[in-house]
């Protein structure tokens, strides 16, 4: 009876494992078959026969390459910036002393209410206005910027329960505000800068909407964007399409296999804030 | 100590960079959006006042019903099945019973890193009337149940809205089950000596001790709904004909299709009201059941 009970509960969990993973472990399948194979002869099981040329067709003939590279640069880029802008801007709000702070700080947290629809069509003439159109700049800029309220969050409740003693004790040290930001607050916060990484990272890889709608040139487009563009190319070809997505997909999928735990928290760390 | 900490020169570099560019990219573009959708405008040429013309048309656009109504199925599904499965399967891998549990958790999480391109093709391949996965599947199990999942009017939003969530599951999911175990295992141990069951002890005990977390899911879920936009670009174009609108194709069409930015304008703004309304009820309605 116990015994039974046990696999009772078991069930749900490997079916909902079969519903999560067989249809990604279709998709690396096909990539690895011809038409023939896919539609008629071996549609469901494991590749009899490795097509690997699916994969070096795919990234000799297209632009594979050049979206990562974009995707890289955009992604990175934008991390960084997001950070750095977040621990001043909350180094000021959290430890600092003046007066405007807490209305300052709610200013700053009106931004995590909107949804990116909203502010999409004058940003896309402001892009236009500035020259932005087609370069880097057109994604890392607002990237940052939608970055930045959440992020802003998560240091604030960080450097807010640093001791003040530290502070004190840099004063007498003789060190000045900026030596004490980079050498004592900065350290302190960093498995928050870990957290914020991951996250932005990720959500700056994976960022449809808005590349979608400010780039248009095939040399600046993003991973996700690029991909688009297979779907008119690759419509009969299956393989090359599964392949295309295995390359695509496989950076972040090994990156979340080595640090799961970390990349959970981090996409899931907003629901403290939030809500 | 406090002059130190006072300095202002250091406070206004610290918040400069942070300040300019937020304000610049987020609030101004807000502040136009609100004040353009009282506009006639094309984006290029001076904007003429239209009052609240462009809301009047809006209430008359054949494709606001077909969008609201899009969203609100596109919501439910995500509710239904994201919250509903995610308790459940929550629930059961939080039991001390289950081998694999890191197994289960990674596999679950996998697609939410994941491009939503890809997982928008790798569906659109599932959904293929001949050669897909789900017509296979119900042709192997002899149900006849095949279908044009992506060209049907009526069940094509459901099969997309399924897509999405297929996807985030795995966040739901870990939402969840971090609900699961903060909560304290004496209160289980307590209800079970009190004579409840498992299930009962978990209807009784867990589930209404994770409000909050059932709050931001359904937060997350509702807004997710009303704003979905990317898989009905991706996998129909908004179709068959229009009937996949959702307000986000209606403004992406009329700004960036049909040069309409006033009246695009005036979408974006009844898109964010309908979010941040539904973020009110519900928290009002999750705080009125505490008292």
């Amino acid at each position: 009876m116990k015994k039974l009970r046990a696999v009772l509960i078991q069930t749900p969990l490997w079916i909902y494992f079969v519903i999560s993973v067989y249809p990604l472990v279709w998709m690396i399948s096909y990539s690895l078959k011809n038409n023939d194979e896919i539609f008629v002869t071996n549609p469901f099981g494991f590749p009899t026969h490795f097509r690997i040329e699916n994969y070096t067709a795919a990234w000799s003939q297209f632009n594979i390459p050049r979206y990562f590279m974009n995707s890289f640069v955009v992604s990175s880029v934008s991390t960084v910036l997001i950070i750095l802008f977040a621990l001043m801007f909350s180094f000021a709000i959290a430890r600092m002393r003046w007066r405007f702070r807490e209305s300052v700080r709610l200013y700053m947290t009106i931004g995590m209410f909107m949804p990116l629809q909203v502010i999409m069509i004058p940003l896309a003439i402001l892009v236009r206005d500035f020259h932005l159109t087609n370069t880097y700049g057109a994604l890392i800029v607002p990237y940052v910027a939608i970055g930045l309220p959440f992020s802003c969050l998560i240091f604030y409740g960080f450097m807010k329960g640093i001791p003040g003693e530290l502070e004190e004790s840099a004063c007498m040290d003789g060190a000045n505000i900026y030596r004490m930001f980079l050498q004592i607050i900065v350290p302190v916060v960093t498995p928050a800068i870990a957290t914020v990484a991951i996250f932005q990272f990720l959500s700056n890889w994976n960022e449809f909407m808005l590349a979608y709608i400010l780039i248009s040139d095939e040399a600046m487009k993003t991973l996700p964007l690029g991909l688009l563009f297979f779907q008119g190319q690759y419509s009969t070809d299956w393989g090359g399409m599964g392949a295309v997505m295995t390359i695509a997909s496989l950076p972040m999928v090994i990156i979340y296999l080595f640090f799961s735990e970390q990349v959970e928290n981090a996409m899931t760390v907003g629901s403290a804030v939030k809500g | 100590m406090n002059r130190y900490l006072s300095n202002k020169k250091a406070i206004a570099l610290f918040l400069l960079p942070a300040l300019l560019i937020y304000s610049v990219v987020i609030i101004y573009p807000v502040l136009q959006t609100v004040y353009r959708s009282f506009f006639n405008w094309d984006g290029l040429s001076t904007a003429t006042w239209n009052g609240i013309g462009n809301y009047r048309e809006l209430l008359e656009d054949p494709l606001l019903i077909t969008s609201l109504r899009n969203g609100l199925i596109f919501a439910l599904v995500l509710a239904v099945f994201q919250i509903g499965l995610g308790t459940v399967l929550a629930l059961a891998c939080a039991d001390p019973r289950i081998k694999g549990r890191k197994l289960l958790k990674t596999s679950y999480f996998i697609p939410v890193v994941l491009s939503v391109t890809v997982v928008c093709q790798l569906w659109i391949a599932m959904y293929d009337p001949a050669h897909g996965l789900i017509n296979r599947l119900f042709n192997a199990l002899h149900i006849p149940y095949q279908q044009n999942w992506l060209t049907s009017p009526t069940v094509s939003i459901i099969a997309i809205a399924f897509v999405n969530a297929w996807q985030f599951m795995g966040y739901q999911f870990s939402l969840l089950y971090a609900g699961v175990k903060s909560i304290p295992e004496q209160y289980m141990e307590a209800a079970t000596i009190d004579g409840c069951s498992k299930w009962m002890a978990h209807r009784k005990v867990t589930i209404p001790l994770m409000k909050e977390t059932y709050k931001f899911c359904l937060i997350v879920a509702i807004t997710s709904g009303i704003g979905a936009f990317v898989q009905m670009l991706i996998m129909t174009s908004g179709g068959p004909g229009t009937s996949n609108y959702t307000l986000t194709y209606m403004i992406y069409r009329y700004a960036f299709m049909e040069s309409n930015y006033g009246y695009a304008c005036a979408v974006s703004v009844v898109l964010v009201s309908l979010s941040l309304l539904a973020t009110v009820i519900i928290n009002k309605t999750f705080d009125r059941n505490e008292a």
